[in-house]
């Protein structure tokens, strides 16, 4: 079974093309959302994003200082941290949203994050929250100290 | 406004655990405007409580609306079909709504998502201090509209205590000291003079510690 990351990206950090030629491709199931700038993340669609399945949510942009909207990325990074706090009070974990910064002329930068993404979800395995996983199945996919696929 | 600070998800599972289907309720004025309950905040909690109980294997059917206010029952009329299909309500409302729903709809449990703290002021971006306490008696006009009650940890009426340092209060260095802040602003309006004149002790009769309160307009009621 694949993972599940959705990526939201600000279409002026990343191009989703990208994601077709990542090495893991067949691995993991993306589902991108774009946006015109990443102050369009709301808490609720990073949430939706985890009932609708996701093991992981990545959110892309743009590099300090160059947001086209001055203060965007600034914005979703408060939303974020926020966010993860909540994920770690519902249990499902903060660990499983990263925001990443990101650019057109710096691609490894993207590519690195969601590298670490995978090494992260090799050692957390899915969603406690993913549908076809029941309580305390979760702990049963780590029985063997790895996810069952 | 009034403020109020949703409860941990923790806490809010507890309240809830006994219902299968749980309507949260939220508000578009006061509670909207300290993130505490208002429409995205609604569907935020909503979701939170999906996932939280997703996670557990529970079974269990969270949903969400908000009306305008939930402190007058001809908004609370709004929401009477999603709270009839539901067997429990959470209001993300400041208390006062709560009990307002629960009065307009008497056969549901009506639970609260928020802790109402108090009457304030967004005093910049992601900050809301408390203002007003309600007294009964607004003696703003005296103190340059810096109101000793709500913002001297003293409640102190004629002059300061004297501990202050720096502008900061002795007992919260949080917060400012209210009487330096109070002389700085009837200096400002050249009304220093205000503060010779003797303040006797606030009474506190027409205070919440008088009892609830009530206000009648006969002019509107028909």
């Amino acid at each position: 079974m694949k993972y599940h990351i959705s990526v939201f990206y600000c279409v002026n950090s990343f191009d989703a093309s990208m994601l077709d030629r990542l090495p893991f491709k067949d691995r993991v199931v993306f589902k991108p959302v774009k946006m015109a700038c990443s102050s369009m993340v709301k808490d609720v669609y990073l949430l939706r994003a985890f009932e609708a399945d996701a093991d992981a949510v990545v959110v892309l942009v743009c590099p300090e200082g160059h947001c086209r909207y001055v203060e965007g990325n600034l914005r979703a990074a408060k939303r974020i941290d926020w966010l993860r706090r909540l994920l770690d009070e519902i249990g499902i974990g903060g660990v499983r949203l990263v925001l990443c910064h990101a650019s057109s002329g710096r691609a490894n930068a993207a590519g690195a994050c969601f590298e670490s993404m995978l090494t992260m979800l090799e050692a957390e395995g899915f969603s406690p929250a993913r549908s076809r996983w029941g309580a305390g199945a979760a702990s049963d996919q780590r029985r063997n100290g790895k996810p069952q696929r | 406004m009034i403020v109020g600070e949703q409860k941990p998800i923790s806490e809010i599972r507890e309240i809830i655990a006994p219902y299968r289907r749980v309507l949260v309720l939220g508000c578009g004025t006061c509670v909207k405007t300290c993130f505490a309950g208002g429409e995205d905040e609604t569907a935020v909690m909503a979701s939170a409580l999906r996932l939280s109980l997703k996670k557990d294997g529970l079974a269990g059917d969270i949903r969400e609306w908000t009306v305008e206010r939930q402190c007058e029952d001809e908004f609370i009329q709004e929401a009477a079909r999603p709270a009839a299909e539901c067997d429990a309500i959470l209001s993300l409302a400041c208390g006062a709504g709560v009990q307002m729903v629960a009065r307009r709809f008497p056969d549901k449990p009506v639970l609260p998502g928020v802790n109402t703290t108090f009457i304030g002021v967004l005093e910049e971006r992601g900050l809301f201090t408390e203002e007003c306490a309600g007294c009964g008696q607004c003696k703003l006009a005296l103190f340059g509209a810096v109101c000793p009650i709500a913002r001297c940890a003293k409640k102190l009426l004629n002059g300061p205590c004297g501990g202050s340092r720096d502008g900061r209060c002795e007992v919260n260095p949080d917060t400012a000291c209210a009487w330096h802040l109070i002389i700085e602003r009837l200096t400002a309006l050249g009304q220093l003079d205000n503060l010779r004149a003797y303040v006797p002790p606030t009474d506190w009769r027409t205070s919440l510690s008088g009892g609830p309160r009530k206000l009648i307009r006969e002019d509107h009621r028909i």
